[in-house]
């Protein structure tokens, strides 16, 4: 990646705003970052989700489980055309990566086309109205995941697909978060300038699903990094591992939890829980941060 | 058959003050039918819901374009000569509005009242959520759904604290309700259509969208750029390094208040 | 001109490559499988320029050219049976967003191997332009007039061009394959509209276009001209026409009764008509060859000529009917003087459709159009 400072950030910006997201929305924020740092020589393609920004770029769309398919018809509709001035850009929900649009995503990966793909996690379906997927993280409520008598949320914990994706053996997968808008837009301007396959996924807090007051959005993404539930990393060529923020000591995921409403149910034994597995992957990232090396 | 629009914004409750009426009617056996009007409502964004009650079963599927009454539970939207758009003659414009009746400056052949519904719920809920309060206002006023029907109704949906809590917004505007008077304001709502946000894409502004607006005071301001990266809607601009903000495309979500390490941006509620 | 015995499905691959497609995409599926492997030869021997991408499922096949086409290249997407039924989803958009892709549908029942209509058949409200061939040079004839007049500003419709698996797709004929000038005469380069590049990006262009349902109907009706006209010019350069471009008839001459039927069944008619003909009947066959947008104007005049048509369907919709003989019966309906329409299912599954089944089929029309009682009117064969 790219290492930049809040003054090299570019000031210009590329979305057509106001736009119609939420009071605070994650995806609002990412959509902006990433196409600050993007530019407009690109086709932007979505798939169902969320409005998030509009871009001052062309645009298609395509149906929800698609977007592997038309970007590389996008990709190569380009090639043939003899554009390769322009990129085609997915930014997609985690529905439209994690989940309905996995098969088609895997076999891009594999095909290691020339697509650059966004997703903006907010680790569950809002468009619908807060179902989870496949990002969900345990334990989370969701209308589909819900708390009561025989229901704690989100029974399993979610996939790790930043890892799969590396697993395609593509030139670039990293993790972002919008409260971290340097770290991101550093590598969104890392992976502008690769060929192949490159997958950036973001964590972009829902103040609505996750339930917690708009103005924490940047709090909660902040908190999500700090306590090691959304580790910051980038993963070159399904080989090198390189961890782009190592604090000295991971807060307690208790901070993060604490403050969204989709967690208020959990038990103190829950938390510990959740803590543990923090801490394991914490250790399992830094020994491969240490070795510099990703296993596969 | 009476018939109700709702005028709200995505997270105050519209949907679920209608649904609300629904039940506490059906409890006095009446038959009673709660519209959303739906399609990708977002939080912050204008809403609109409807309700028809009846002695009979209601059968028309159609939205509501002549209501009996109109409920409008947000403050800003209140002002909005549109909400009133087909309201019945002789029909009520219920406002949550911090004035009485006679400052209302929405005018025509109808009733109109007021409750200062936000007030009510940021004392009682700590929240802008203003439903629960507006349709105490409604009960007594209109009489069309006893008081004793609503709190059943809200404490089966919302159970424990947050319920009692609602039920005391019910209260509290039933007893502050301003009574209506005949609507003499100078605005007509003319041809425009009421306000209702929906779908995808850009908007022409997002200022009644807020209850509280950010402000900056550029003293304290030390330019470190914070509130500008993390404005979602490029609300904020840097001119010689300190920010300037953008009201039609600030939706009030109050981030920068809540970044801003030397406090030097302030939330203010909107004045109405 | 080069007269070269090929199989079906490598008359499709030489009509893309002839078409000069620039984006192919295909997953193999009996019996289109071979169509691939020959565009892979093609592109693998420096034949063609073409981006061919082997996706993991039709679904992203369908959308890869899809997205491919909005961007401004020729498509070409080919698919079978099962295959063709996984990609009904995005085929929707593929016609709604006016895009001008053309796919050969090999055509392979629901219910087994074997060919039958109803693949392509379960996509009639998907808004694509349907024709059914019926031999290898109207395959590969079909897939370049295909280009021609989905990528006409009137249409830009998708267009799929059938025709039955195994009895075509592995079979073996001569097909006079067109000279490269002569095809690029005829099909001038595709211009996607609007254009997709960022130096041509409109910040008012709507964020989700769809055509609104009347207009998109409207629009395929009309598409019948345009390939009316694309035929009869095809004709002119290559020599060789199909009917209208919508429905061939062949003998109907002073008939008063004819037979109608789709793909391979039109060519093994013709056999039966000849042989009914030699012994003096009167009866014609209409090869239906668009089968959407449907010429309801054909079948009017020619239900004022007859006194009975008998539809052979190589398809059924599930307790509706035969889907020809369902549009025939609704197109006559405004006629003064109905004629009798008798329906036939046959050759479904695969099963074989001989000259005497149809010699059979066609006198019991014929029959009936002389007013004696025929039993039952819908048959199973």
């Amino acid at each position: 990646m790219e290492r930049l400072t809040i003054k090299d950030i570019p000031l210009e910006e590329y979305t057509i705003t106001p736009g119609s997201a939420c009071q605070g929305c994650g995806p609002a924020l990412a959509a902006r970052l990433v196409f600050k740092a993007l530019g407009n020589k690109v086709i932007r393609h979505g798939v169902p989700s969320c409005p998030d920004s509009v871009t001052a770029t062309p645009r298609t769309f395509s149906v929800f489980e698609s977007a592997g398919a038309a970007l590389t018809g996008v990709s190569r509709a380009l090639k043939i055309l003899g554009r390769d001035d322009v990129m085609a850009v997915g930014f997609i929900g985690d529905g439209g990566t994690y989940d309905i649009g996995f098969q088609a995503l895997s076999a891009a990966a594999e095909r290691n086309e020339n697509i650059l793909w966004f997703c903006k996690n907010n680790e569950a379906y809002m468009n619908t109205g807060i179902q989870r997927s496949s990002a969900t993280p345990l334990y989370a409520w969701t209308t589909t995941t819900q708390v009561g008598p025989r229901g704690r949320g989100k029974e399993t914990p979610r996939k790790n697909l930043p890892f799969i994706i590396a697993a395609h053996h593509v030139p670039y997968v990293a993790t972002a978060s919008i409260a971290f808008p340097t770290d991101l837009i550093g590598k969104v301007l890392h992976a502008k300038k690769l060929k192949g396959f490159r997958y950036i996924d973001i964590l972009c807090p829902c103040p609505t699903g996750w339930r917690f007051d708009p103005s924490r959005t940047i709090e909660v993404a902040r908190l999500a990094v700090q306590t090691g539930m959304w580790a910051l990393y980038e993963i070159i060529d399904g080989r090198e591992f390189r961890l782009t923020y190592k604090p000295k000591k991971l807060k307690p995921v208790e901070e993060y939890l604490k403050i969204q409403g989709r967690f208020r149910h959990l038990t103190d034994r829950e938390i510990e829980e959740i803590q543990r597995m923090v801490d394991e992957n914490w250790e399992r990232l830094l020994k491969l941060d240490e070795m510099g090396e990703f296993p596969l | 058959m009476i018939e109700i629009r709702f005028h709200g914004r995505g997270g105050q409750g519209a949907v679920t003050a209608s649904r609300l009426i629904a039940e506490a009617v059906a409890k006095e056996g009446k038959y009673a039918q709660a519209i959303p009007m739906y399609g990708t409502e977002r939080r912050g964004a204008p809403v609109t819901a409807y309700v028809r009650i009846d002695d009979r079963p209601v059968r028309r599927r159609d939205l509501v374009h002549e209501p009996d009454i109109v409920i409008v539970i947000d403050p800003i939207l209140s002002k909005k000569p549109s909400v009133a758009a087909g309201i019945k003659s002789g029909g009520l414009l219920l406002l949550n509005y911090p004035k009485p009746p006679e400052e209302v400056e929405i005018g025509g052949d109808f009733m109109v009242s007021t409750v200062d519904a936000t007030t009510i719920a940021l004392e009682t809920l700590g929240r802008p959520i203003t439903n629960t309060a507006v349709l105490g206002a409604f009960s007594r006023v209109t009489g069309i759904a006893k008081l004793e029907s609503l709190e059943e109704a809200i404490l089966k949906r919302f159970p424990g604290e947050i319920g009692k809590r609602n039920v005391e917004a019910l209260r509290r505007a039933y007893e502050e309700v301003h009574p209506p008077k005949p609507a003499k304001g100078p605005l007509r709502p003319g041809e425009e259509e009421p306000p209702h946000v929906t779908g995808y894409g850009v908007l022409k502004s997002v200022a009644d969208w807020r209850v509280f607006r950010p402000v900056v005071d550029l003293e304290k301001c030390v330019s470190c750029r914070l509130c500008w990266i993390y404005c979602p809607e490029t609300a904020i601009s840097l001119v010689d390094e300190k920010p300037v903000i953008d009201y039609d495309k600030c939706k009030g979500c109050g981030i920068c208040v809540h970044e801003c390490p030397v406090k030097a941006i302030e939330f203010v509620r909107e004045a109405v | 001109m080069t007269i070269e015995v090929m199989v079906g499905n490598k008359a499709a691959a030489t009509a893309a490559k002839l078409s000069r497609v620039q984006v192919a995409v295909a997953f193999p599926v009996t019996p289109q499988t071979t169509i691939v492997e020959y565009l892979n030869e093609f592109i693998t021997k420096g034949e063609m320029d073409c981006e061919f991408i082997n996706v993991e499922g039709e679904l992203s096949a369908q959308v890869v050219v899809q997205a491919a086409s909005r961007v401004g290249a020729r498509t070409f997407c080919c698919t079978s049976g099962p295959g063709c039924l996984y990609m009904h989803h995005p085929m929707h958009d593929t016609s709604s967003l006016r895009l001008p892709v053309v796919m050969a549908v090999v055509h392979r029942g629901n219910k087994g191997m074997q060919p039958d209509h109803t693949d392509l058949m379960s996509h009639i409200m998907t808004g694509w332009i349907q024709w059914y061939v019926e031999n290898n040079q109207e395959v590969l004839d079909s897939i370049i007039m295909a280009y021609r007049v989905a990528e006409d500003m009137r249409v830009r419709i998708p267009i799929a061009v059938g025709y039955d698996g195994y009895i075509l797709s592995y079979t073996a004929e001569p097909v006079d394959v067109p000279e490269q000038e002569e095809v690029d005469d005829f099909l001038p380069p595709y211009k996607p509209m609007p254009s997709l590049m960022p130096e041509d990006f409109d910040p008012k262009s709507p964020m989700w276009w769809r055509v609104p349902w009347e207009e998109h109907h409207k629009i395929i009706v009309n598409a019948k001209e345009v390939i009316k006209e694309v035929n009869e010019e095809f004709g002119k350069r290559f020599g060789r026409s199909y009917g209208n471009g919508l429905v061939e008839e062949y003998r109907c001459e002073d008939a008063e009764a004819v037979i109608v039927a789709m793909g391979t069944i039109a060519s093994t008619a013709r056999d039966a008509i000849d042989n009914l003909r030699a012994e003096g009947k009167p009866v014609g066959l209409v090869k239906l060859k668009c089968l959407v947008p449907f010429p309801y104007e054909d079948f009017q005049r020619i239900g004022s000529e007859v006194r009975a048509i008998g539809m052979i369907d190589r398809n059924v919709c599930l307790g509706v009917g035969g889907v020809g003989h369902t549009f025939i019966r609704n197109a006559i309906y405004d006629l003064e003087e109905r004629p009798k329409v008798l329906g036939f299912h046959a050759g479904l599954a695969g099963k074989e459709v001989k000259v005497s089944d149809i010699e059979r089929m066609a006198e019991k029309v014929l029959k009936a159009a002389r007013g004696e009682s025929v039993s039952p009117l819908v048959e199973w064969v």
